[in-house]
Formats: structure tokens, C-alpha cells, sequence
């Protein structure tokens, strides 16, 4: 039987060792959000308003299965949003509102 | 100083297709927006950050490695203190804080580099990571079995040559300086330079002369 | 600020370091890794936990602990990484490579034990 602490005490991305299946030699150009997404973090951490071991820790508090499915930079922002919420910097519902408001420009300027 | 950015700073993608941002690109969008309208970061940073960024790619690890096969006494520099030598001889800034090692392969010790918990990667220097670096099966595996993954990538070193594993867990980055190829006794250093790939200077794969096909 | 007249015995400068200003292990340290379990965040992977090595090099210059620095943590009191050589074949049983084949890691002070 899983005792649930090894869940606890073993991070998702805790990975060397474990069992691994062959190297996929992949790699993608960057798209142009994922590119600014890691400026974000390279500026944020200048800033030490997020700094690169918060990150790090962040993304580990998504959890295995959202480590698994999110992708690389796609948890990166998450944990961004999570972390400035934490900090009180944004609140959800800014954050949320503003999301709207990027949403509803693409929509908007697509019908012109 | 803000630089006159366009549309209030929203507008940065180069949109060269109509697709609507998926959740992601407008959390990220609305994320730097909001820090922007706070005045907590300012709105020509990140443009700026992309700038650097983009400047930073493997051709630079690669002349550095050119340098150290040219300059003994940059050489030598380089291996006592990566980070320092680099900023004083190329102007290469560390902009993440890291410190550098460089890790030189002899005939008798072959050197790989990996992050086992992330993706810790020597950017200043060789820019962004490829994906297969922040897979799972990299990280996983360089660690134990690190001949295997070697094979996967072509790369056979004999048993009698010591690997070394480098896990990047703190603020420290590695670069592989790796062995200079038989036959280049006459390149120049821009010569040498260009024979060297990212892959070479992760460890994965020698540096190699391409071979020329006849035709 | 003191001087000294030719032949009087220099004052001694007693300058107590704080703690992590002085490197706690040098070069050529036997070290084990420590085993605990911290909850959350942590940068020592499971697979060198309790694990014996060398130190190789002690890491020049000190840095806040990331695990603390994980938790916004960014200045104040610093301490030394190490630059630790734990055999592969100490690392995984039936390590099928070479006995000489070798893993390098930083390791901050706190997760160091003399073995």
C-alpha cells in the first residue's frame, strides 16, 4: 500500500534516478508569449519580486499532475499569478478582469 | 528610462498569425501588463530582457571554448573561474547570478552536465536549454546511467574514461570544454569555434569535423 | 587605528566571524549527505540523501541557503555550497558503467555531515 507521505516528502520534479524511458531529442522555437514569459521571470527575479528559487518552489506546489500536463512555461506563469496572489500584489479577480479585458481585444479587433 | 513602446506595452508579439492567445499567452500577457500599470517593473524591461535573451545563444560558449584553445593563459583563467573570465575577456554578463565552472574533457575524463530537479542550464552563455534537456528522461537517467544516455546520442566513451556527472542543484552552471578534435592542429580560432555545438558543450556529443560528402 | 614600535610584538586581531563566514569544510572532506525530510520545498535530491563523498571544492563565494531563498528569503545570513564526488557506485547498486565513473553536486552546508 502508497503511504500517502512519500507524497509529501518526495517533490514531482525530485526525478534523478527514477525510471525513464529513451530521450526524445526534441526542441521547439520559443513562441513569442513563452519568450516573453521567461523575460518576465528573468525581471521579476532582478526585481526580487519573484526571485528564481521561489519559482522554482512554486512550481513544485502545482502538484504532480499539473507539473505532468502543463508545459514548461505554461506552469511558469501560473506560478507567477499564484505567487503574486500570495504576496498580495494581485488579487485573483484583478488578475481575472484584466484576462478579460486581453481576451475580449482579440475578439474585438478580429471583427473589424 | 521607458522607451516609447507600442500600444502601452500590450501589442509585443510580432502576431504573425490571427490565432486567438490561448489561456496561457493572455495570463502571461495580463500578468505583465498589470506589473507594468503598478510600476513595479517597467514597460520596457522585458523588451529588453528579450534583447539580451536573444544575444545569448551557443555561438558564445563556442568562442569562448575557440578562445581557450588559442589563449593557454585564457585558458587557464577559465577553468580557475568561469563566470570571471568570461565577463573580462568576451564582456559576457551573468545576469542571473550564477557562478561558472568549466568543466574540461581530457583523454581521460569525459564530463556531462544535467539538472536533475529543473532545468539549471548555463544561459548567460549558451542561451536557452533544449527541450529534451528539461524532459523527464534526461534528467532522470544522466545521473544513473549516463553511458547509456550517451549511446542514445551516438557518443561511446571507452571504460577505461572517467565520466563525470555535474547535477546542477544551486547557483553554480557548468560548461564542457571539450576536446579539441585530431586534425585541427592548423584551424584558426574562428575555425574552432565554429566546429563546436551546444550539444558538445552540454556533453552529450564530441566535437567533430563535419565531413564533407563527395559528390 | 595602532602602531607598533620596531621590535614590539604586533596586536593581535581578534575579529570573530559570524557563523557561515568561515567555510565549515574544505577540499578533501569525507562527508555523508544527511537524511530528513524536509515538507515542501527542497534542493537536495532523494538519490544522494545518506550518501558518502568527497568534498571536492568549497564553492567560492557564500550564498543565502536557496531553501530558504525559496521562500523570498534574498539577503542576510550566508553560508558555503559545496562542490561534493559521490562515486556512481555508491549512488545505485550494480552500477553497471565504470567503478571510476562519478556524480559532482553542490550541496549547501546544512545537508553535510563528516563521515
Amino acid at each position: 500500500m502508497t503511504r500517502t507521505e512519500d507524497l509529501v516528502k518526495r517533490l514531482p520534479n525530485d526525478i534523478g534516478g527514477l525510471e525513464a524511458e529513451r530521450i526524445q531529442q526534441t526542441d521547439h522555437e520559443l513562441e513569442p508569449w513563452e519568450k516573453r514569459c521567461h523575460a518576465l521571470a528573468d525581471v521579476l527575479d532582478f526585481h526580487k519580486i519573484i526571485n528564481t528559487e521561489e519559482k522554482r518552489r512554486g512550481v513544485e506546489s502545482l502538484g504532480a499532475e499539473m507539473v505532468g500536463k502543463l508545459t514548461y512555461y505554461e506552469r511558469w506563469i501560473v506560478t507567477f499569478a499564484n505567487i503574486l496572489f500570495q504576496k498580495a500584489i494581485l488579487t485573483p479577480d484583478e488578475l481575472a478582469e484584466k484576462m478579460e479585458e486581453v481576451a475580449a481585444r482579440h475578439s474585438k479587433s478580429s471583427t473589424q | 528610462m521607458p522607451t516609447h513602446d507600442d500600444d502601452h506595452g500590450h501589442a509585443m508579439a510580432t502576431a504573425q498569425d490571427d490565432s486567438p492567445p490561448g489561456y496561457y499567452e493572455i495570463m502571461e500577457t495580463a500578468v505583465r501588463e498589470l506589473l507594468v500599470e503598478r510600476t513595479l517593473i517597467g514597460p520596457g524591461e522585458i523588451r529588453r530582457q528579450i534583447e539580451v535573451l536573444d544575444s545569448r545563444t551557443p555561438a558564445l560558449g563556442a568562442k569562448v571554448v575557440g578562445r581557450a584553445r588559442v589563449d593557454p593563459d585564457f585558458r587557464k583563467r577559465l577553468l580557475a573561474n568561469g563566470r570571471t573570465a568570461c565577463e573580462e575577456e568576451f564582456g559576457i554578463s551573468f545576469y542571473d547570478d550564477t557562478e561558472l565552472i568549466v568543466l574540461e574533457n581530457t583523454e581521460k575524463v569525459h564530463n556531462l552536465i544535467v539538472c536533475t530537479l529543473c532545468s539549471c542550464y548555463p544561459r548567460p552563455v549558451l542561451g536557452l536549454p533544449p527541450d529534451w534537456y528539461k524532459a523527464k528522461a534526461y534528467r532522470a537517467r544522466a545521473v544513473k546511467e549516463p553511458r547509456a544516455v550517451l549511446t542514445e546520442f551516438g557518443t561511446i566513451i571507452p571504460d577505461d574514461v572517467e565520466i563525470r556527472v555535474s547535477d546542477s542543484t544551486a547557483a553554480v552552471r557548468f560548461l564542457v570544454l571539450p576536446r579539441r578534435p585530431e586534425g585541427t592542429e592548423n584551424f584558426s580560432e574562428e575555425q574552432l569555434a565554429s566546429l563546436v555545438t551546444r550539444d558538445a558543450m552540454i556533453g552529450v556529443v564530441p566535437v567533430q569535423i563535419p565531413t564533407r560528402s563527395l559528390s | 587605528m595602532s602602531k607598533t614600535s620596531r621590535g614590539a610584538s604586533k596586536p593581535s586581531i581578534h575579529a570573530v566571524k559570524p557563523f557561515g563566514e568561515q567555510p565549515s569544510f574544505k577540499a578533501g572532506d569525507s562527508i555523508k549527505i544527511s537524511i530528513r525530510y524536509p515538507v515542501g520545498h527542497y534542493r537536495v535530491p532523494h538519490y544522494i540523501r545518506g550518501k558518502r563523498g568527497v568534498v571536492e571544492a568549497v564553492i567560492e563565494r557564500a550564498f543565502v541557503n536557496n531553501e530558504e531563498e525559496g521562500f523570498g528569503h534574498n539577503a542576510g545570513s550566508l553560508g558555503y555550497y559545496y562542490r561534493v564526488a559521490i562515486p556512481l557506485t555508491e549512488l545505485w547498486p550494480g552500477y553497471a558503467g565504470s567503478s571510476k565513473d562519478g556524480l559532482r553536486i553542490e550541496v549547501f552546508e546544512t545537508w553535510l555531515e563528516r563521515n
